[in-house]
């Protein structure tokens, strides 16, 4: 039988990681918070690209092999970044519910790597419709115990609705770059990022605003409480090997206003401290931009 | 939005996949393949192609994947339009390809200026020998 996607899927080597940091703005200026793991499919095919990656394995119904072995492959990659900084891992919803060995495989994984369950965050990508929420509850309860904290992606849309966030009392909201992009010009856009802010802060989570690429939504998203933020202004997913050497620093600098303008609310940014400064370990244990 | 240039060829043999991508290539189409049924519909979920050129046996057990193929399309994308492809076409099968929502069913052997014929039909292009006697003129006055 020839080989298929699955097959070279499922070959060590085949997936690559790259991090995405996720930037946290605090009176002190800029920290970064963790970084997200983003895998793409073996080179050279369809598959490269993460969107058609998971739609494939999700049309095998092999999200729990593929999830294992992504998160093989993210801790692996990891190391780089070194074994203190928070890593955010998305991980299937359907595998946390069905692939009844995910727990142990996970703990014994983690317990073999640098990384503490405490500093890991597990993203629920791609909920089902219908499923056994008892199940998922206890499996949810299982991770918490050993330390996992939990995101829920898409906050807001499709299947991450109200009764989802009940169900899983997520750590972090994970905001979808349709409800950020183009929030500087849209009233009503910034009046559901707020809304999402405020219920974060009820669950005592953070709300993460993804998709920003522009410092205009950046503005926005600031302006409406929401520190927590993540895109291609800050930063591009990069290898560990990049990340680690605190180059993205420097890329995020590149993305300042080409004129060397400082917008108004530069202030509040302290863009040029960020564009200027090296990365240190903050007394809590996060890297920051420092002076 | 419709791209409408941009067609995607699933077929599980790779030196069928590969002459057929060159042929439409040369047409100036975008062309991605596919080997898998699964893979096809990924793609599908991706990216709004044009056109879908879909073997009606792809790898598997019981040899109508493509069917199955064809009803994803026409769930997720309505626009799209297909072309399925067999070795074997029974009125029946036939019907059933049309009612799945194929567009057009083509029985092998094809001319591969038949198939460009029919793609470019679909896809709303005009005539595909207009362009090809338009690209040869231009490519003898380059050279």
């Amino acid at each position: 039988m020839a080989e298929t996607m699955l097959d070279r899927i499922l070959q060590p080597g085949n997936l690559t990681v790259v991090f995405q940091p996720i930037m946290q703005h605090r009176a002190t200026g800029w920290h970064l918070h963790a970084f997200e793991a983003l895998v793409r499919g073996p080179k050279g095919t369809n598959l490269e690209s993460a969107e058609v990656l998971f739609a494939y394995g999700r049309r095998k119904r092999a999200e729990a092999q593929i999830d294992r072995m992504c998160i093989r492959q993210i801790l692996q990659s990891a190391l780089a970044l070194g074994g203190g900084v928070r890593l955010t891992l998305n991980v299937h919803a359907i595998t946390l519910e069905q692939d009844e060995g995910f727990v142990r495989f996970l703990l014994d994984l983690v317990e073999a790597s640098p990384f503490s369950a405490s500093r890991i965050t597990l993203e629920i990508v791609e909920h089902s419709p219908s499923w056994s929420e008892q199940r998922f509850a206890n499996v949810l309860l299982q991770l918490r115990e050993a330390g996992f904290s939990f995101a829920l992606d898409d906050i807001g849309l499709g299947q991450s609705n109200y009764r989802m966030i009940l169900g899983c009392r997520p750590d972090y909201f994970k905001i979808d770059r349709f409800l950020v992009a183009g929030s500087s010009r849209d009233f009503y856009r910034r009046a559901v990022l707020r809304s999402i802010g405020d219920l974060a802060g009820s669950f005592g989570a953070y709300a993460v605003a993804e998709g920003i690429d522009n410092v205009d939504d950046l503005a926005a998203v600031l302006g409406e409480g929401l520190d927590t933020v993540q895109g291609f202004l800050l930063a591009k997913p990069a290898a560990a090997t990049t990340l680690g050497s605190g180059d993205f620093v420097r890329h995020a600098a590149r993305r300042l206003p080409e004129d060397g303008a400082v917008p108004p609310w530069a202030g509040t940014l302290n863009w040029l401290a960020l564009a200027g400064q090296q990365l240190a370990y903050a007394a809590n244990d996060s890297l920051a931009v420092a002076s | 939005m419709m791209s409408n240039h941009r067609v995607l060829i699933v077929d599980d043999e790779q030196p069928v996949l590969d002459a057929v991508r060159d042929y439409l290539q040369a047409y100036g189409l975008e062309v991605d393949t596919a080997r898998e049924r699964e893979e096809a519909e990924a793609l599908v979920s991706a990216i709004d192609y044009g056109l879908v050129i879909a073997d009606m046996r792809l790898t598997g057990i019981h040899g109508r994947e493509g069917l199955e193929l064809v009803r994803y399309i026409r769930e997720h994308r309505p626009r799209t339009r297909i072309i399925v492809i067999t070795a074997h076409g029974s009125g029946e099968l036939r019907a059933e390809v049309r009612r799945c929502g194929a567009d057009t069913f083509l029985e092998k052997p094809i001319p591969l200026s038949d198939l460009v014929s029919e793609s470019f039909a679909l896809l709303g292009l005009g005539k595909a020998s207009d362009l090809w006697s338009g690209r040869r003129s231009m490519e003898s006055s380059n050279g």
